[in-house]
């Protein structure tokens, strides 16, 4: 039996174990099944960012999906005055850069590293290939997807109303 | 304060330039290298499925070894007694083969001289021309296969370094990425995928047309009872490896083999109809399953990269040279992708988008 352990110890992965369940911690990826979200973590990219480093800048085109794994990105766009603005800080568990998977257009903010951060990044032709062979996958990604862009718009078209309502 | 980095186009280019220079200086000792890269390339994907599985991937490369040094050993003792007796039958009957083509050139010559509308003797020197370059040519066969030697040491010599490739698997690429300024990081890995989609499914595709032709080839020269059966199979499947020429090969070589067995021409042409069907059935079945994934390459780009592989590195460049049009293509794709993507130039509004969100 301590045999068939220790086989299984030599054989299992600690470190794909470790990534795969911070994936299934994460919002956008809770409802994919087990065996699934393995197929998600060799599809992702890693890369490590110094503190200061710029991930993307505004008007670049999108093209993936950042999961901020460590450290923290800061998202910023330039003010009125041309100095930039802090829209959000983003902490470990947080994704951003979403509608890159929907549309490649160009990115409405600046994102920097503000201390040493480890990213993970699902390309968009990587996420298409993987829903074309496994659409489960798909299905609850792009759900997750429109739920999230509906509770932003619901929120702008609030924010929108209160801010005529001030006006008045 | 955030860091920007950024790379002077021109310096790149030159450096590309040298770099690609370097390389084709070298090419002679990078072969087995580049066929070993190739290799782990194609088998990359089943060590990832397991991968996904949160398996290791050192521990599944040497299982994967062990099992398949296995099997290899397995299928040895099996076919050992088969191959044994065609080498046998090929050595014995080599002398009496070509006794066969002389004479048979030589009833032909003298039938041809007749019926070609020229002088008796113009028409003799013609023919005795070709006839010489042709056994000239038969004669030089030895020293071509003795050339191809050096690829045979490397059937060692690629699975030995491929072993490594695959136990780095994509660590190369991540560590690409790691390097890459980050502002660029989406810009090379969109470039990575987009070769990866064309050139791995290409090769992987020329891998199973292959096997499939080596199968096909056996079974049907079991059944047409033509001698060396697996000597014919694995030539031309191995040359299936340059497209289109693993089936003129096998028609070749498998109907000359027929028509000196049976001593009749329809013999023969059994043969070459058995690898015009194993042609078709590729076409047909296997082709529109590999072109669906892989780049789409027209036909005189496809002759192009041909002809140019095969005069700038020999055989080994009749090989990469369809993978190396892929990749051309590819990166030309991603240029014309980024570049049509640049703000201002294409801005697409979903139908519907000014409505408001009720």
């Amino acid at each position: 039996m301590s045999a068939l352990k220790s086989l299984r110890r030599w054989f299992i992965d600690p470190q794909f174990s470790r990534k795969k369940h911070f994936l299934r911690s994460l919002e956008i990826f809770k409802d994919i099944r087990d065996r699934d979200v393995g197929q998600l973590v060799a599809a992702l990219h890693t890369r490590s960012y110094r503190e200061g480093e710029i991930i993307f800048v505004e008007g670049d085109i999108g093209r993936a999906l950042f999961i901020l794994e460590s450290g923290s990105v800061e998202l910023t766009r330039p003010g009125a005055n041309g100095k930039q603005v802090q829209l959000y800080t983003l902490k470990p568990g947080d994704f951003f850069g979403e509608m890159a998977l929907l549309e490649s257009l160009p990115r409405t903010a600046t994102a920097t590293a503000t201390e040493k951060t480890r990213l993970h990044l699902l390309y968009k032709s990587k996420l298409d290939a993987l829903l074309l062979a496994q659409p489960r996958i798909g299905v609850t990604i792009m759900g997750h997807l429109a739920r999230l862009l509906s509770a932003r718009l619901r929120r702008m078209n609030i924010d929108k109303a209160l801010q005529s309502a001030n006006n008045a | 304060m955030p860091e920007e980095r950024r790379v002077p186009f021109l310096t790149g280019f030159v450096v590309a330039g040298v770099c690609l220079y370097a390389l084709y200086s070298v090419h002679q000792v990078l072969i087995p290298f580049m066929l070993a890269a190739a290799f782990a390339y194609i088998l990359n994907p089943l060590v990832t499925y397991f991968e996904a599985r949160g398996l290791r991937r050192g521990q599944l490369v040497v299982v994967g070894y062990l099992g398949t040094l296995a099997l290899g050993l397995s299928a040895y003792a099996g076919f050992k007694s088969i191959a044994v007796y065609e080498a046998e039958l090929l050595q014995s009957h080599a002398p009496a083969y070509l006794q066969q083509v002389q004479k048979f050139a030589t009833v032909e010559q003298a039938k041809l001289t007749k019926k070609l509308p020229l002088p008796p003797k113009v028409a003799q020197h013609v023919l005795d021309t070709a006839l010489n370059g042709a056994i000239e040519s038969l004669r030089e066969l030895p020293s071509h296969l003795f050339s191809l030697l050096p690829l045979l040491a490397h059937a060692l010599l690629i699975p030995f370094i491929g072993f490594f490739f695959l136990l780095d698997g994509p660590a190369g690429i991540e560590c690409l990425i790691q390097v890459c300024p980050s502002r660029f990081v989406e810009q090379a890995i969109h470039l990575l995928s987009e070769i990866d989609t064309s050139l791995g499914n290409y090769l992987r595709g020329i891998l199973i047309v292959a096997i499939a032709i080596t199968l096909a080839s056996f079974l049907g020269l079991i059944m047409l009872d033509v001698d060396n059966a697996i000597v014919i199979a694995v030539l031309s499947g191995v040359s299936s490896l340059v497209p289109y020429l693993g089936a003129v090969v096998g028609a070749l070589v498998g109907g000359g083999m027929a028509f000196y067995q049976f001593g009749s021409f329809s013999a023969a042409m059994k043969v070459v109809a058995l690898f015009v069907g194993i042609r078709l059935a590729d076409e047909i079945f296997l082709q529109p399953v590999i072109a669906k994934h892989s780049v789409h390459l027209h036909p005189m780009v496809f002759l192009l990269a041909l002809i140019l592989g095969g005069e700038m590195f020999g055989f080994i460049g009749l090989l990469f040279a369809i993978p190396a049009a892929c990749v051309i293509k590819a990166l030309v794709k991603v240029s014309w992708s980024w570049y049509s993507s640049e703000p201002g130039l294409s801005v697409g509004v979903a139908q519907g988008a000014g409505v408001p969100y009720t």
